[in-house]
């Protein structure tokens, strides 16, 4: 019988039972709610972040970002140019998961597997584009260059750049990472279990790793709350500040990604750089911080260059600063004072490109450019973008490192089409100074040709910057030894987790 | 069975035959009509472009460069045979995806049932007795909020309450019962309950109708007027007689629930048929997409013919 006693008495009872969590810690495995299940594992392909955190633990390559964003030696020991080629010093006594050794030969053989004909390797272009790999001696290789290329070592930190056992068989690689798959239930979770044989002595400091995968932000959050996992990737913005309010967890969020502008260079107001320039100046960008990031970003007025870094310059990274009265006299400038009609293409699939549209949608219409939004799904938002049938696009991504380089797949319009481009619309000045930065290897002279690319890149704005976003990760405060990398390496903080331990 | 029969039922599967044929023709080219490379979008996972000659390439080798009527036929010609082909995404054969996941939709569709007719047919029951009173009254109010409410609040609600602040149950996932039998089900009961939720509000509502004008017969009276116990005539007069239009509610319900799952299981991260449904549209993985479509239409057509089978057997007028 339901009485008001027993009530009173089931409800003082709560307090108490809410202290044990349903999740318990397994013993010295960490469990981490992952954002996707990754469409494949392939060590060269680009299927995204989530994957990438799983290949950089169970795969290694020549070299590897540490907690600042620099490179660090891993299967090679130490690397060097002469100007045409890059000669790497290997390391020895590094055993692959199913027990082979470790040399030469499985650089040479996973380079020509990712340079093939047929493959569909993110690196591909780079690698076909060495005009000789050698093998010095078997601890020792040479990568020849068609002209000077000081990226190269950055690639081998890519998380899609991996070497291999070269007797790996198609569709099962052979990896040397500090952790080897030890179960997989398809859609659900992959459990990687400590590489005994791993050639750092001590590492990886946990037994094992749980990903556990959360496709709803929500519901991610929800996990790493309830305690059913330890750690989360992508912590939702809204969620960042009761991440940091609640005493048993802890926050690592650092700007990462960013949104930009895109145009199609190939039609229609938007081919004309002052118009591109003034869109520039139109847009206040803490609204879309506001609107979009919970406050959990800032202001991105100028090439997406991180601060702090050699190449950053505070009156350049104010290039395209909210100025309506400026971009209404680029306007006039352009013959169109009262402004235009255009379309603006981005999509309703994720919440953050549709309030950024939104919020420049609005700021556009103050200075006269009245945009009609088209937001359908990603997909077809992909398409639409890569075909050019947009005039104005929002748009968000991270470069691929935190060198100015790993920009070119953004503002180099020379590329091919891609969605992640504006659409036929040349910026030779900038893309001339991306190619001499790349071949360019005194430092002082780079910063130069980086700030002149700045430059070029701000006048000719083949994409205008809007925001930084705020990348997190949310974890238990037992957990010790994981750093996010930051910046545009973000994403590549997973390699990371070889150093993670619950303190 | 009669030669007429034989044929109705030759007919009835027929029909249905042709109905998923066309379901599948419908959904594989409404899919290439719609805009969307499979090959561009897995290449831009993360944000990333790719060059339009990485794109040509896995154009090629997943055969998307082939004509569209030359592709339709391979996979027309693969479902005959009894296969649906293999995931653009990562290779992976879909009949083993649909195999992996459908008992998982399955099992939470029959928990969803059992527990909303485990609530929602007692409670009809007695609200119907105690028609008018408190508890007719509140539960009543509590079938239309749970109506009212949509399944994606109540499972947020529930995650919330039971999981991140009471800490009783996960917040969602799966564990195979081979591999924690305590684990599985008590992962299965949050997003059993929030399916479960309309199924017994439906099931109440039905039952509690059916109920009272069963009540309201000849028969219940006479069996009154025999001085029979107020328990026998419930249980052998009106509940009886309540249950058919019950179970035709139950029947159409679960071929409905078979749809209605998708938002319960994104929710709760119940790796069911409806997650690799959403991924493989908006990566437009076509065999994916088509081979799940194939298998809810096939399984729905498959409960309306066996509805069709069950009243020709409870009803003669049916009959052929």
């Amino acid at each position: 019988m339901l009485t008001r006693r027993s009530l009173i008495v089931g409800a003082a009872s709560l307090p108490v039972l809410t202290r044990t969590a349903f999740a318990q810690k397994s013993a010295n495995v960490l469990r981490y709610g992952l954002s996707a299940f990754p469409p494949n594992l392939n060590p060269w392909d680009n299927v995204g972040a989530a994957a990438g955190t799983i290949k950089l633990l169970v795969h290694r390559s020549l070299l590897a970002f540490d907690a600042k964003g620099n490179l660090r030696p891993e299967l090679a020991e130490s690397w060097s140019s002469d100007g045409k080629a890059w000669t790497f010093k290997l390391r020895q006594g590094v055993k692959f998961h199913n027990g082979d050794s470790f040399d030469a030969q499985d650089v040479k053989w996973s380079l020509e597997q990712i340079g093939a004909e047929k493959s569909t390797a993110y690196f591909k272009n780079q690698v076909a584009g060495l005009e000789k790999i050698e093998i010095v001696d078997p601890f020792t290789i040479r990568l020849v260059t068609k002209q000077p290329d000081v990226s190269l070592p950055l690639w081998f930190g890519n998380y899609n750049m991996f070497i291999i056992s070269r007797n790996s068989q198609p569709g099962q690689p052979i990896g040397c990472g500090p952790y080897k798959i030890a179960a997989t239930e398809r859609g659900t979770s992959i459990e990687l279990a400590a590489n005994d044989k791993y050639y750092k002595p001590g590492f990886p400091k946990m037994k094992g790793i749980k990903f556990t995968v959360y496709a709803d932000e929500n519901l991610r959050m929800a996990a790493l709350q309830s305690g059913d996992v330890d750690m989360i990737e992508y912590v939702p913005w809204q969620s960042m500040e009761s991440v940091e309010k609640d005493s048993r967890l802890a926050l690592d969020a650092k700007p990462g990604p960013f949104m930009c502008v895109l145009f199609n260079g190939s039609k229609g107001p938007c081919s004309d750089p002052r118009i591109r320039r003034a869109i520039g100046h139109a847009v206040k960008r803490e609204d879309i911080v506001k609107a979009a990031f919970f406050g959990r970003g800032s202001a991105l007025e100028g090439v997406p260059l991180v601060e702090g870094t050699p190449w950053w310059d505070p009156v350049l990274s104010k290039g395209w600063a909210y100025d309506p009265a400026k971009a209404k006299a680029l306007l006039a400038e352009a013959g169109v004072p009262n402004g235009f009609n255009a379309t603006m293409l981005a999509t309703a699939q994720y919440g953050m490109h549709k309030d950024t549209a939104e919020v420049v949608q609005q700021h556009l219409a103050a200075v006269g450019i009245n945009c009609e939004l088209k937001l359908p799904d990603w997909s077809t938002r992909v398409s639409l973008g890569t075909t050019g049938q947009y005039e104005i696009a929002i748009h968000g991504l991270a470069a691929d490192n935190n060198d100015p380089d790993g920009l070119s797949a953004i503002i180099d319009t020379s590329l091919s089409a891609s969605h992640g481009r504006s659409f036929a619309l040349p910026a030779p000045r900038t893309t001339d100074a991306l190619k001499r930065g790349r071949a360019e290897l005194d430092q002082a002279k780079r910063v130069e040709i980086y700030k002149e690319m700045q430059r070029a890149c701000i006048e000719e704005a083949p994409m205008v910057g809007l925001a930084w976003r705020s990348q997190g990760y949310g974890y238990d405060k037992s957990v010790k030894g994981f750093t996010n990398i930051g910046g545009a390496l973000s994403t590549s903080s997973g390699g990371l987790l070889e150093e993670t331990y619950f303190g | 069975m009669n030669g007429k029969a034989a044929k109705w039922l030759a007919r009835r599967i027929g029909g249905s035959l042709l109905l998923a044929f066309l379901v599948v023709t419908i959904v594989f080219f409404t899919l290439h009509l719609v805009p969307g490379d499979p090959a561009v979008l897995l290449l831009s996972t993360g944000g990333a472009a790719p060059s339009q000659e990485q794109v040509m390439r896995l154009r090629d080798k997943l055969g998307l460069d082939r004509p569209l009527i030359e592709q339709y036929w391979t996979f027309l010609s693969g479902i005959v045979q009894g296969d649906l082909g293999k995931s653009l995404q990562d290779d992976y054969p879909v009949a083993s995806e649909i195999a992996l996941r459908l008992p998982r939709t399955l099992e939470l569709i029959f928990a969803a049932v059992i527990i909303g007719l485990a609530v929602g047919f007692p409670s009809g029951v007695k609200a119907a007795f105690g028609h008018g009173g408190w508890f007719d009254r509140i539960a009543s109010g509590t079938a239309a909020l749970l109506m009212a409410i949509p399944v994606f609040v109540v499972g947020t609600l529930l995650v919330l309450a039971f999981a991140v602040q009471l800490r009783w149950m996960p917040a969602g996932g799966f564990t195979p019962f081979s591999q924690d039998p305590v684990k599985h089900l008590t992962l299965l009961t949050l997003p059993a309950l929030a399916i479960a939720k309309g199924l017994a509000a439906t099931v109440f509502r039905m039952t509690k109708a059916s109920v009272l004008d069963v009540m309201t017969r000849d028969h219940v009276r006479t069996a009154r007027a025999k001085g029979l116990t107020p328990r026998r005539i419930t249980m052998r007069h009106v509940v009886r007689n309540a249950l058919s239009p019950v179970v035709t509610v139950v029947g159409l319900q679960i071929g409905t629930l078979l749809g209605g799952t998708v938002l319960v299981e994104y929710v709760f991260n119940w790796p069911g048929l409806s997650s690799p449904l959403i991924k493989a549209v908006e990566g437009r993985d076509y065999p994916m997409v088509a081979g799940i479509v194939l298998t809810i239409s096939g399984l729905f057509l498959l409960i309306n013919l066996i509805m069709d089978l069950l009243y020709a057997v409870l009803d003669p007028r049916v009959r052929p």
